[in-house]
């Protein structure tokens, strides 16, 4: 068995957009990763019985991590995104856990799967950990660290008000307004 | 270096509570995702983005501080929550531009 205390990197790096559909007929929402640019908002369209819509796009990317030390890759393919917990519903486990981790200086990040099938599939216990260990290993633990909790914590994704670490609305000259559920 | 050296060498004003960091080195991005695959620990990042995402992306990343250039008004909301995370958000009228030759001037380079 390997032995190696693994220095994460981030490899495979690619840019490109995350979309938000949802279906108006029976409400399922789905996302997904686009290297395309450029997906309007608005455009529908229908597939088996489903009437997607897309809600919304923002550009973001996707990486693997692969140690510095023995080269090994854990792919990161399942990983939509992070969100920043808003402390937007008092009672969320997330929310709990934020507050009480706040006070030993430990941040919290959500990391999201693609949905619909990341409901079922999240992402494991070893990769949130992996994930983890790669943000304390790039700052300075002294002044505070990092952990990444799963979002099936959260009961109920149509009241999430959590912002995703990435760009949406960031290039509009509006200042931001209260941002919506994106999964409502 | 650090952020109390470089907000006083280059009158850069403090928007957020913070307690002072080391800088290492400069990134220059309107881009959180960009940021957040690029940024080195100790980085201090020059942008024109002052919507509150870039807080906790500065924070996963644990740069020095943010530094919004060319004058643009930083939200309330941005600079509270930065305060929350003790991160450094410091103001300068020059562009990013500008701001960058000086950071070259004074031994900063990119990571
Ligand atoms: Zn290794
Ligand atoms: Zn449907
Ligand atoms: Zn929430």
């Amino acid at each position: 068995m390997a032995t190696c205390t693994h220095r994460w990197q981030m490899a495979h790096v690619r840019f490109g957009l995350i979309a938000f559909e949802k279906c108006f007929h029976c409400g399922l929402v789905r996302t997904y990763f686009s290297a395309e640019d450029g997906l309007p908002l608005g455009e529908e369209y229908r597939e088996d019985d489903h009437f997607w819509s897309r809600v919304e796009t923002a550009q973001s990317f996707r990486f693997d991590l692969q140690c510095s030390l023995c080269g090994q890759v854990e792919e990161f393919s399942e990983l939509m995104g992070l969100m920043h917990c808003t402390a937007c519903m008092e009672d969320c486990p997330v929310e709990q856990q934020r507050r009480a981790l706040e006070r030993e200086r430990t941040w919290l990040v959500v990391a999201f799967g693609f949905l619909p099938q990341a409901l079922q599939r999240p992402l494991s216990e070893r990769k949130l950990a992996i994930l983890t260990d790669y943000f304390n290993q790039r700052r300075d633990v002294t002044r505070s660290r990092i952990k990444v909790v799963p979002f099936t914590l959260i009961p109920d994704l149509s009241r999430c008000g959590g912002e995703f670490l990435h760009d949406v609305g960031m290039l509009s000259q509006e200042p931001p307004g209260e941002r919506k559920p994106l999964f409502s | 270096m650090t952020t109390k050296d470089l907000m006083e060498r280059l009158e850069l004003r403090p928007m957020s509570t913070f307690e002072h960091r080391e800088v290492k080195g400069v990134i220059i991005s309107d881009m959180v995702s960009d940021v957040m695959a690029s940024a080195r620990q100790g980085d201090l990042w020059l942008t024109v983005q002052t919507h509150k995402s870039i807080v906790p992306a500065a924070n996963l990343v644990d740069v020095a501080a943010v530094v919004v250039t060319s004058g643009k008004e930083v939200p309330q909301e941005t600079i509270d929550l930065a305060s929350k995370f003790g991160i450094p958000i410091l103001w300068t009228s020059m562009s990013t531009f500008a701001l960058a030759g000086k950071l070259h001037d004074l031994g900063l380079r990119s990571t």
